[in-house]
């Protein structure tokens, strides 16, 4: 079984990861473990223009870094393999492209990130995720 | 001036300014970010400082710059000629090829350099319309710069999550963005014998422009491909146990 969770290193994030850590060993055979962390696009079309592609690159990897240390050092603690993925893009269509992409069996995660007010406005990438997606989403207050 | 503040118009106008300089705010927070990356630690908060400090200063330069050029004759016409262009460009998807940037800079001066020429270049859109919306008025002019500095200096995210949230976000900025160059025709001494005897023109301008933004972004979206796929950047597997080498990495 593949347990896709999507972390941006937010306290809600990490229940996800907690949550699906204490799914695991309720499972028979223990499930592979994908984290995913999406950078936004900031650096489009214009930024490219002054700024080196490798730098941006570097840039997203040492965001995308920090987000998923704390969600992999809980992994790690329980001694669990794990893959670990960062892509670029607009955060609900990203995550559900990589399930996609490797055919997850369950998207495990946070249902609101950052701030309450944030996702009042724009409305939560967890909400999102369950919509677009085409396998079971479970969303962890 | 206080008695403007009553006035209807007034608003119009500030809201105007708000909603461009939101959309237009340019991507000056992500490159002062990455402008200063390679720089050793120490300087990385010194560069961040004069990069925004810079780039304020030099939006104010040039939105005062703007203003005054806009004065002359036949330069409104063209105002409004670029106005309409970046409204479509704000419409269309943008095309992610880009050129090659400049290596990140190692030093201070290098690094202030890049933030400052990228936002001369960036800040070009905001500025016109801005000037555009302000039609004149010192107070409106000020506000919009006010409006414009916090965005320099962050949110990077936050237009790209409004996109994301509300897609018409887009088209209405672009529409906007019409709408004042119509005004910014109304505007040119050239047209004053005909508007004077057409006078529902002063109406009827503005919202041909803007309609005209939609239109053209719509003629030309039409080859443009759909949005594009999530780019893979990192893709690790970590066995069991196997993340005490991986420290630090």
């Amino acid at each position: 079984m593949k347990i896709l969770i999507p972390v941006d290193g937010s306290a809600n994030s990490l229940r996800a990861v907690e949550y699906a850590i204490g799914l695991a060993s309720a499972l028979r055979e223990p499930p592979t473990f994908l984290l995913l962390n999406v950078q936004w696009n900031v650096a489009a079309a214009n930024v490219k223009l002054f700024i080196n592609q490798d730098t941006i690159n570097d840039y997203y990897r040492e965001q995308g870094n920090e987000a998923l240390r704390a969600a992999r050092g809980l992994l790690d603690a329980a001694n669990l393999a794990y893959q670990y993925h960062i892509s670029i893009g607009t955060p609900a269509q990203a995550v559900v492209q990589y399930a996609e992409e490797q055919a997850v069996n369950l998207i495990v995660m946070g249902r609101q990130g950052e701030s309450r007010l944030q996702s009042l406005l724009l409305g939560s990438v967890g909400g999102k995720v369950a919509q677009l997606a085409s396998m079971p989403v479970m969303l962890i207050n | 001036m206080l008695e403007m503040l009553f006035a209807p118009q007034f608003w119009v106008d500030v809201f105007k300014i708000i909603v461009i300089d939101l959309l237009l705010s340019g991507d000056n927070a992500v490159v002062i970010a990455l402008a200063c990356r390679n720089l050793p630690l120490e300087q990385r908060k010194q560069g961040i400082l004069y990069g925004v400090g810079g780039a304020i200063v030099l939006r104010i330069v040039l939105t005062f710059f703007a203003v005054s050029l806009l004065a002359l004759p036949y330069l409104k016409l063209i105002g409004a000629i670029l106005l309409l262009w970046i409204g479509v460009k704000l419409i269309l998807p943008e095309d992610d090829e880009g050129g090659e940037g400049i290596k990140a800079e190692g030093n201070l001066w290098g690094a202030v350099k890049t933030i400052i020429v990228a936002d001369f270049v960036m800040s070009l859109d905001n500025v016109l319309g801005v000037a555009g919306a302000a039609h004149g008025s010192p107070l409106l002019l000020i506000f919009g710069l006010l409006v414009s500095i916090p965005l320099i200096a962050w949110s990077s995210q936050l237009v790209l999550k409004l996109i994301d949230r509300f897609s018409w976000v887009m088209y209405a900025g672009g529409a906007l963005l019409g709408y004042v160059a119509g005004e910014m025709l109304v505007g040119e001494d050239l047209f004053k014998p005909l508007l004077e005897s057409q006078h529902y023109l002063h109406g009827l301008l503005p919202v041909i422009c803007a309609l005209a933004v939609l239109i053209i972004a719509k003629l030309l979206s039409l080859r443009a491909v759909e949005s594009q796929p999530a780019i893979d950047l990192v893709d690790e597997h970590i066995s069991a146990g196997q993340h005490n080498k991986n420290e630090g990495k």
